[in-house]
């Protein structure tokens, strides 16, 4: 909304510099976004200049001159002018107006309709009236239609002007469109109308798109010597669609979809009459005719001075309360004979004038106080603590331990979008049609909601390998998206380059199935959960290079599927880019929601006493067949021995001279423990024979 | 909302071509949306609890616009909510220039300017000296000296009514900004699409 300041200044006395009046606009809600210089035709007195305003959409009444400047009046506490207008003529009902006839048929959507004829002398404007049009950006047409801009700009009522020979029977009827009806509109396109939009039309078709735009046919032009004006009050909601439904917005839906004062049509039209006279544009013919069938009541709101105190946290003084909203033309009644009533103190009856359509209850208008009190003179305080600080949630918990423990095992954290590309993530799921499609896609890049964190860590791997980054250690926590199982969270890590940093002590190595194991069992660990691996298939792992991830449920003991690991299909990888290299990538997801079920509770942890008895410690070289799972070892020693075992660990593997091929030679620690006793040499012998036979019995073992 | 609502406009919101609901069950909803913006979760939130509230809800949002140095088709909010007895806008006044000056420096100024929003009233926009300039004047702040960094206000009283509260008897404060935003001042990285990018030259900066 482009406000020239000269024009503000025939409403109101502003003696600051326009800097000033720009900053105070500002702070009262009324954003000045620019400040341009007023165009050299212009005829002003002082400092001039162009304000380049944001109107916030509740503002309606301010998308005029006279409605900034009601403000500036109310900020400044300057008197407010009224635009100098004819009151003279007189207003009738339709029924006897003579020159135009005008039958509202549907008063929901038009409320009420205001028209007259005028005998008009068609020419360019007078140089101000133009200059003044082109200052707020509207381009001067004709003396008629430019006053019809101008009350616009002036007062905020759009209005409109018909060549009046145009309109068949000289009549006016404002009715919803037939389906078919087609108009060809001011700017030259034809439009083909539906029913639900309001149009002006004579006796026989459309002339106007209500509150919209004119049409052609009717267009005031040079020979043009009788005007039918309009000033109109359309329902915001149904210009709003239709403008919509057009595609077509203008000056004057824009003012009617927000909100437009339906006392306003008579005074735009009075002032329309007093400049058509006042420049010579033309004269009224007979009197103005107002069809307004149902008279909307004024309403009224009560406002507390409590309340006041209870929003805004400080006690603004009643005069002020007052005066503002006195200024701002809510007018105040003086306080009721409740007045005095000890808990609600002083109280006031306000009536809404009709322009301010945004004004409806007792918080509108306590913010009307608190926007021209000023916020910069609220005082900072902080709220009375109304409870103990909450603590973090189970998933902030996990999530920031996860983010530590990965981060410090060497990985970057990444962002993905929730969205990918159905082709990318086609090899992610069992079938395509578990996949969530988005039905407005932006791109082919963003079809379908991702099904998998790994798609879109793939994708974060190759652009930073296209970057010249070789070793590449990435994780993701975040939801994932499919018809069958709805949204899941997970976390997801990958892997690629060296498995440690190059540096001279130690022989380069490429990552490897244990590095991402490792990032397996430390992100377990760190939840207090026991991860069990078991060798696995998966449409993206490489077969031998795969495994499962479960643990046992804390609440059911059951073995719930956690998520899976291993080495990431090579195809898969080129396919979506990964450079064709011997470079191979390492990936796990896991289920966060599983991983919580089968974690210790760590709060409910009970201490089980230290060892007052000393353990003892055996170790066993074994030479067993070499494709034996050290699990399968494990379990048996397990179930073999008695309860005094208390660890197993495999501490040595070797392959070589002294190894039967096909073979490993396999070197374990068994640690012994009784918590009553100190455990004899004959008791730990008899364990560990009782093993090694089982291990024997059961995978061919032999003792080296 | 109103299905005419612009809220709901075809052009910024991104539709599933089905409904899906948390459980993955079909949706009684005519039609499921990545949802634009998190205050969704204030309703939802006071709807299941009786006040007081004090929430923070940060979250992924999602809008159907074209990346580029500002625009990032997913992005993130974090809301905040105060509900109680004795609520005021002088305590959002303070508590947001508490919590900037936290997060930015502590010499910063920060200035509240009446604005409109929905679901709030009285609203305030919140600016803070530009992080660029040190209120100077610059192009990114468009030589006015201030940032724009986040929208708050006082509670309607019509929200308090549709979720069941009386607002005679409680008043509350809403906030809501753009994580990214306050990453990008914050770090200074040029071009919003860099958070979602993953490159390593830029996660190792900041390897915490």
């Amino acid at each position: 909304m482009r406000i020239l300041v000269s024009w503000l200044r025939d409403f109101v006395a502003v003696d600051v510099s326009i800097d000033e009046l720009a900053a105070v606009l500002t702070m009262r809600g009324f954003e000045v976004s620019a400040v341009e210089l007023a165009p050299a035709t212009v005829q002003s007195n002082g400092e001039d200049a162009v304000l380049d305003l944001e109107i916030t959409t509740n503002r309606p009444d301010c998308l005029s001159v006279f409605g900034i400047a009601r403000e500036v009046s109310t900020i400044y506490g300057t008197e407010l002018r009224v635009p100098h207008v004819d009151e003279t003529t007189s207003l009738t009902t339709a029924e006897d107006g003579s020159d135009v006839s005008v039958a509202i048929d549907d008063p929901d959507l038009c409320p009420r309709y205001v028209a007259s004829v005028a005998d008009i002398t068609l020419g360019p404007s007078p140089t101000w009236l133009a200059a003044r049009l082109d200052a707020a950006g509207i381009r001067p047409i004709n003396n008629i239609v430019d006053i019809t801009n101008y009350v616009m700009l002036e007062l905020g009522h759009p209005m409109h002007a018909f060549d009046l020979e145009s309109l068949a029977d000289r009549s006016i009827r404002v009715r919803k469109a037939a389906s078919g009806e087609t108009l060809r509109t001011l700017d030259g396109q034809e439009r083909r109308l539906q029913h639900e939009m309001l149009v002006i039309a004579d006796a026989v078709r459309p002339h106007a798109v209500a509150g919209v735009m004119g049409g052609a046919d009717s267009e005031v032009s040079s020979d043009s010597r009788v005007v039918a004006l309009e000033s109109a009050y359309f329902r915001p909601t149904s210009v709003r669609r239709t403008s919509k439904r057009l595609a077509l917005s203008t000056d004057a839906s824009y003012r009617f979809e927000r909100g437009a004062d339906i006392e306003a049509p008579v005074v735009a039209m009075r002032r329309a009459l007093t400049l058509l006279e006042q420049t010579g544009a033309g004269r009224i013919r007979g009197s103005i005719v107002d069809t307004y069938p149902h008279p909307k009541p004024s309403e009224t709101v009560t406002l507390r001075h409590s309340r006041i105190a209870r929003i805004l946290g400080i006690n603004v003084d009643p005069s002020f309360v007052v005066t503002t909203l006195d200024r701002l033309g809510f007018s105040v009644s003086p306080p009721s004979a409740r007045a005095k009533s000890a808990d609600e103190g002083q109280q006031w009856q306000i009536h809404i004038p009709p322009w301010r359509i945004d004004v409806g209850r007792e918080i509108d208008l306590i913010e009307e106080v608190a926007r021209h009190y000023g916020y910069d003179r609220l005082a900072s305080t902080f709220p009375p603590l109304l409870q103990p600080p909450a603590p973090l949630s189970p998933y902030q918990r996990r999530q920031r331990l996860l983010n530590r423990v990965l981060t410090s095992g060497g990985c970057s954290e990444a962002i993905n979008f929730s969205f990918a590309d159905r082709t990318s993530t086609a090899p992610f799921v069992q079938d395509e049609s578990d996949l969530v499609s988005i039905a407005n896609p932006l791109s082919e890049k963003f079809t379908v909601l991702r099904p998998s964190l790994l798609p879109g860590l793939l994708d974060s791997l190759i652009r930073n390998r296209r970057r010249e980054q070789r070793d590449i250690r990435l994780f993701e926590i975040g939801k994932r998206f499919r018809r069958t199982t709805g949204e899941t969270l997970g976390i997801a890590i990958a892997l690629t380059g060296g498995g440690a940093p190059e540096h001279w002590s130690s022989p380069e190595r490429p990552v490897d199935l244990f590095d991402i194991k490792g990032l397996v069992e430390r992100t377990c660990e760190a939840l207090g959960a026991i991860p069990l691996f078991e060798q696995t298939v998966s449409r993206v792992l490489v077969t031998g290079r795969a495994s499962s991830i479960t643990g046992i449920s804390r609440s059911t003991g059951e073995q719930v599927s956690l998520g899976i690991f291993g080495q990431l299909t090579p195809t898969i990888a080129t396919n979506q880019g990964f450079p064709n290299t011997v470079d191979e990538v390492y990936v796990a997801e896991l289920d966060l929601v599983a991983l919580a079920a089968v974690a210790v509770d760590r709060d409910r942890l009970h201490a089980t006493p230290v060892p007052r008895h000393p353990s003892v410690v055996r170790d066993l070289a074994l030479s067993v067949d070499g494709t034996l799972p050290a699990a399968a070892v494990r379990d048996t020693i397990q179930i073999a021995a008695p309860d005094t075992l208390v660890s197993v660990r495999e501490f040595d593997r070797y392959v070589g001279p002294g190894v039967p091929d096909g073979y490993v030679s396999l070197a374990l620690r068994l640690t012994f423990r009784a918590s009553d006793r100190t455990l004899t040499d004959v008791e730990v012998q008899a364990a560990v024979d009782a093993i090694v036979a089982a291990l024997r019995d059961q995978h061919g073992a032999t003792l080296r | 909302m109103p299905a005419d609502h612009p809220a709901r406009d075809m052009q910024d919101t991104l539709y599933l071509e089905e409904p899906l609901d948390a459980s993955g069950q079909l949706d009684t909803h005519p039609a499921t949306l990545l949802r634009t913006h998190t205050s969704g979760m204030q309703i939802r939130y006071m709807e299941t609890h009786d006040p007081p509230v004090r929430i923070i809800a940060p979250g992924l949002v999602y809008r159907r616009d074209t990346p580029d140095l500002t625009h990032s088709p997913m992005f993130q909010q974090v809301e905040g909510l105060l509900v109680g007895r004795r609520v005021t806008m002088a305590d959002l006044k303070g508590t947001l220039e508490h919590f900037l000056r936290q997060l930015f420096d502590p010499e910063i100024d920060v200035m509240f300017r009446p604005s409109f929003f929905p679901y709030t009233e009285p609203s305030a926009e919140v600016f803070i000296t530009c992080v660029f300039c040190q209120g100077n004047g610059c192009p990114v702040c468009k030589k006015t000296g201030w940032l724009e960094i986040l929208g708050s206000g006082m509670v309607h009283p019509a929200v308090f009514e549709a979720v069941g509260y009386d607002p005679e008897r409680y008043t509350g404060w809403a906030f809501g900004l753009g994580i990214d935003r306050v990453a990008l001042l914050k770090y200074r990285v040029e071009d919003i699409r860099l958070f979602y990018d993953n490159d390593l030259r830029l996660l190792e900066q900041f390897p915490y």
